[in-house]
């Protein structure tokens, strides 16, 4: 037998490391009370402070003054993990925080593992599974849409519509029982047809279920733009006439390979990131595309395809590009915006009619491509109701159908109701490893493993 | 007098416990109140049915007795659910009421190593928590190493028929209290349970013009290997209830016993007596009542369909609106026994008591109701005492086995508050779990254990190795369009354009595998003919193999979680996550197991996550 595994206490930074006003600090297990008091000195300590009220100190290193912070204290088992729990705000950036884990390690807390809170809240019967998920999600989140919808699924609703089909399996499930457990003589067969329409209603409900995984994945992850185009068609001025308008700018990041530059714009409420694809290059008029594979891995995972071109150059390079990106990766839903209209001399007559004619430089046209890529971003959220599924959820969803599926099959095939009752059972066991109902480590496992460090 | 095992109470559990313990070559000592009620149909006059009929097949292959004592009895044989497949496929008979005793006296008394002990046992003997023997109402004292205590309805049994009660277990027959009290005294808990029996009448009373028959199949199949031939002697007769019917009987219903202490929530599957039907099916207009005769040689006939304890006043005027039944004569009324049981999660899964050793409990004292739950717990119990005697591990079936080892892995873990009866629901692995493949399962662990005669493991070993060789013939085989197509035409499957194999066509779910053979030529008809059941066995293999063959992949992870042991002595305290209803469970039962833990109900999967950790 192991130690238990809320004996000890942890720590970590709850807020994203970088530079950032302030940071907070989340200690959670038996001793955090103790731990913060022995460093904390303020007008009150953290012993005698009253729980779930703000309070303000100094944070303690010996005698050495590190920072002043405010902090809260939430006492077992009314916190988030269940256990006691301080929460300490302190001024952000490196040196700080770093100095005062340090200082909590030296004293006995232990660094939390990635999603160790949520653990000890599941644990300690302070969320369901798909609660936990739901915190997952959030903690994901990249739109506000997604957030609200996240924030739903931890009140239940997730669970409550799951529960739904799971009453109406049983319910079929038990009809067939029924009939199998009892003679000929006292009870029945249950209708055939009306059996198979319950079948379907179920199918029908899980696969719209799952549907709504492809648009949650762009409320949780954003929408996504794959910007291609050479290096003289005015990207950059584009991005930047594209965030100028919204003033917030939330990351601008550098892409891990490097092969790459994603940046993020938020139009009403949805997040959309715009990556722009290195590595297109020209040798005289032969297009030479380098580092396809990760263009081509781009280009798959986009939900739109922005062709960025320079109108003043001509119409000859977007249109061979497009060619030549569909002959590599297939098909895929693009916009080609003819950048640099200010430079045009005269009207074109053979600009495609989809296409957007577009200044950075002037503003004109970009009004109509925000209003181009709102528009695409909405369409790819429909659908989303008052539920979020995760790509596990919605794995199993399908796992699901493809038993409900064979139930259907086995019916129409005349297969007798012992063997329907299999893949009947079966698809029960599935919803309830979607909830969690039923035991089963792995998914466990698999949901904790989503968190980072802090929750 | 001294002895190895002492069972108490002659019943379907008693019998073969005795039987069982007396064939490992134990000194057994049954002891019953009366020679002449051992092995009495205290209820219907019937043995098997849905899930029963499992339970009975596997008591015949463990060498149980109950089986052959039906086919010695049987007036009529019948396989239920043949129209919905082969899993539920069930063995019933119907058998004379009073042979059944008889038979059965004959083979306990024939059966050498036990003595009939016609005695009242008052009280059991215990010293430093063990079992040493027991005391008779007129004061003796027995010594044994191991009891059974198989009572069944009568401790502290009280009958009731509308608002009236008496005393006793079963009509004329008087209850016992003195054991059930001192058994309390050692800390076992005890609840208590009601059953009830319908009406029996007078078969020269019936109309029976206008009243379906129910015939027995032709051929009749007995149910023991043991038996080479049994025949269908009378008909039961079906009729049904009316609104009419119904509205009589729930003008009763303020008077009836049944309704105050009934269970809620239990849902449709178990609806034992007829106000319960009426109440729980309102929308129901009628059901099936079946006349039961209850021999050859007696005029008594049993009401199936129809139990209950309303007073007598409101089922004479019922049964007098079901059709062939408006001059019925009423020979006894219906009525509820209502008794002592334990709570069997006090026991081990070798169904000894954990608080005394070497005392076991088997039928209705661990809250079943039934004779094929009874005979399946009294024959487990009888192994068990004798490998206690002999200092051997209990022999435990798993749920993946037996439907045996589901009924006593649910009692232990479940704790139902209803009496418990088999279903075939109840097993997650029903389709492996067939009556086709129930001697394979368990017939050569019988012969380890000394159960069962080198004759009848051979008839089962040729029957083994006849399936097999047929087997592989179907993968081997070749058939042509022309042989095939005849038989698919009349099978309405669509025919086959090319040759291929047995196999292949034998899959498709209408077309019979003997059909087949016969078009093929293989193996000669005479051959075929003594084989039959063997011929519908493979058949079932091959047209749902897919099938079998995810039963089997469950099963495998099944038995990855009944290896992950939790100690006997492991602290649910220390654990604070857990909810309080699991931890109070789950110090009450210790399971094993965490698969155990599992099954559990108040055991969510949220607690056994939390124990997963805790015992990683």
């Amino acid at each position: 037998m192991t130690t238990l595994p809320t004996s000890d206490t942890i720590c970590a930074r709850a807020t994203p490391p970088g530079i950032a006003g302030l940071a907070v600090i989340r200690l959670s297990g038996p001793d955090a009370i103790a731990i913060a008091d022995r460093h904390i000195n303020g007008r009150v300590s953290p012993n005698e402070a009253m729980a779930r009220t703000v309070h303000q100190g100094w944070w303690m290193d010996g005698d050495v003054r590190i920072d002043e912070i405010t902090y809260v204290v939430f006492t077992a088992p009314k916190s988030y993990t269940g256990e006691h729990v301080v929460e300490v705000s302190c001024h952000g950036g490196y040196f700080v925080t770093e100095q005062i884990l340090t200082s909590l390690i030296g004293d006995g807390a232990r660094l939390a593992e990635p999603g160790e809170f949520t653990k000890r809240a599941f644990m300690n019967g302070k969320m369901d599974l798909t609660q936990v998920e739901a915190v997952a999600d959030i903690l994901h989140a990249e739109s506000r849409v997604g957030a609200r919808t996240a924030a739903k699924q931890l009140a239940g609703g997730f669970t409550r519509r799951l529960t739904e089909t799971r009453e109406k399996l049983i319910g079929v499930l038990g009809l067939l029982e029924l009939e199998l457990d009892f003679s000929e003589e006292d009870v029945e067969f249950v209708d055939r047809t009306h059996l198979r329409n319950s079948v379907q209603e179920i199918i029908n409900a899980s696969i719209n279920l799952a549907g709504t995984a492809s648009s949650a994945e762009v409320l949780r992850s954003g929408f996504t733009c794959a910007v291609v185009g050479f290096p003289n068609a005015g990207k950059s001025s584009l991005f930047n006439a594209l965030l100028s308008r919204e003033r917030a700018i939330v990351s601008d990041v550098e892409g891990t390979t490097r092969d790459y530059i994603e940046e993020t714009i938020h139009l009403h409420g949805f997040s959309v990131r715009l990556i722009d694809t290195a590595g297109l290059r020209t040798s005289s008029d032969a297009i030479e595309v380098q580092g396809m594979v990760l263009t081509r891995s781009i280009i798959e995972q986009a939900n739109l395809v922005v062709i960025v071109n320079d109108v003043s150059q001509g119409l000859h390079a977007s249109a061979s590009l497009v060619d030549e990106l569909t002959r590599q990766v297939g098909p895929f839903d693009a916009v080609v915006v003819q950048n640099k209209s200010d430079l045009l001399q005269s009207e074109l007559s053979d600009v495609g009619t989809n296409d957007l004619l577009v200044s950075a430089k002037t503003g004109s046209g970009i009004d109509e491509l925000r209003d181009l890529l709102y528009d695409r971003v909405k369409v790819s959220a429909e659908g989303i109701s008052d539920v979020l599924v995760n790509a596990r959820q919605a794995q199993l969803l399908q796992q699901l159908v493809v038993c409900l599926r064979s139930v259907i099959t086995g019916m129409d095939e005349g297969l007798s109701s012992d063997y329907l009752a299999v893949d009947l059972r079966a698809a029960l066991r599935i919803l309830g490893d979607v909830t969690g109902e039923v035991w089963d480590p792995d998914v466990l496992e698999h949901v904790f493993s989503r968190f980072c460090i802090g929750k | 007098m001294k002895f190895d095992t002492l069972v108490i109470g002659g019943g379907h559990a008693g019998i073969e416990a005795s039987v069982a313990a007396a064939r490992m070559g134990m000194k057994v000592g049954l002891v019953t109140m009366d020679i002449n009620t051992l092995g009495r149909l205290s209820c219907n006059p019937s043995i098997g049915g849905s899930a029963k009929g499992h339970l009975a097949k596997e008591i015949d292959a463990l060498g149980g007795v109950m089986p052959r004592i039906a086919d010695a009895s049987g007036i009529q044989f019948k396989m239920l659910n043949t129209s919905k497949g082969p899993a539920v496929w069930s063995p019933r008979s119907q058998n004379d009421k009073d042979l059944y005793p008889l038979y059965a006296q004959n083979l306990v008394l024939s059966t050498p190593g036990i003595t009939i002990i016609p005695e009242t046992a008052e009280e059991i003997l215990v010293k430093n928590d063990a079992v040493t023997g027991l005391r008779t109402a007129s004061g003796e004292e027995i010594y044994a190493r191991t009891v059974i205590l198989c009572s069944g309805t009568f401790l502290n049994a009280v009958m009731w028929t509308g608002m009236t009660n008496t005393e006793g277990g079963r009509v004329g027959e008087r209850a016992s209290h003195k054991i059930s009290d001192l058994l309390a005294a050692y800390g076992l808990e005890k609840g208590r349970l009601k059953t009830g029996t319908p009406p029996r009448i007078d078969k020269r009373s019936i109309d029976l013009s206008g009243l379906t028959p129910h015939n027995g199949d032709e051929p009749p199949c007995p149910f023991s290997i043991t038996t080479k031939r049994v025949k269908n002697w009378l008909a039961c007769w079906a009729t049904t209830t009316s609104e009419q019917t119904h509205d009589i009987l729930r003008t009763g219903f303020d008077r009836s016993p049944m309704f105050t202490g009934r269970i809620r929530g239990a849902g449709p599957r178990y609806c034992p007596s007829i106000e319960d039907k009426i109440d729980r099916f309102s929308e129901k207009s009628s059901h099936i009542i079946v006349l039961e005769p209850e021999g050859m040689s007696t005029d008594t006939v049993y009401v199936n369909g129809f139990s209950t304890s309303l007073p007598p006043d409101i089922q004479e005027a019922g049964l007098r609106t079901i059709p062939g039944l408006q001059n019925a004569k009423i020979l006894r009324h219906g009525y509820a026994v209502e008794y002592d049981f334990f709570f069997p999660y006090q026991l081990t899964f070798g169904l000894e008591t954990k608080a005394i050793s070497g005392l076991f409990f088997a039928g209705q004292i661990n809250g079943t109701s039934g004779y094929e739950e009874a005979a399946s717990q009294g024959l487990i119990a009888g192994i068990n005492a004798a490998r206690k005697v002999r200092g051997e591990d209990p022999f435990v079936l798993s749920r993946s086995e037996a439907y045996i080892g589901v009924l006593i892995d649910d009692l232990v873990n479940k704790n139902t508050e209803e009496p418990y009866r088999i279903f075939t629901s109840l097993a997650e692995y029903r389709l492996l779990l067939r009556i086709d493949t129930v001697y394979d399962r368990l017939l050569p662990k019988a012969h380890t254990l000394g159960l069962i005669d080198g004759s009848i493991e051979a008839r089962w070993r040729r029957s083994y190795e006849f399936r097999q060789r047929l087997s592989s013939l179907t993968e081997t085989t070749k058939i042509q369009p022309a042989a095939a197509n005849p038989v698919l035409v009349e099978s309405n499957e669509d025919v086959i354009p090319e040759t291929t194999t047995l196999a292949t066509v034998a899959r498709r779910p209408t077309v019979p595998l003997r059909r087949l053979l016969d078009a093929v030529g293989v193996l000669s008809p005479t051959l075929l003919d003594e084989h039959n059941d063997d011929v519908v066995a493979v058949q079932t293999e091959i047209r749902y193999d897919g099938y079998i063959k995810k039963q089997r992949r469950d099963v495998e992870r099944f038995a990855l979680n009944e290896q992950l042991n939790i100690s006997s002595t492991f602290d649910y305290d220390r654990v604070s996550s857990l909810s309080t209803e699991a931890r109070e469970k789950l110090k009450r039962i210790r399971p094993q197991s965490l698969g155990q833990a599992s099954r559990i109900p108040g055991v969510s999967a949220a607690d056994v996550s939390i124990l997963t950790l805790y015992l990683k």
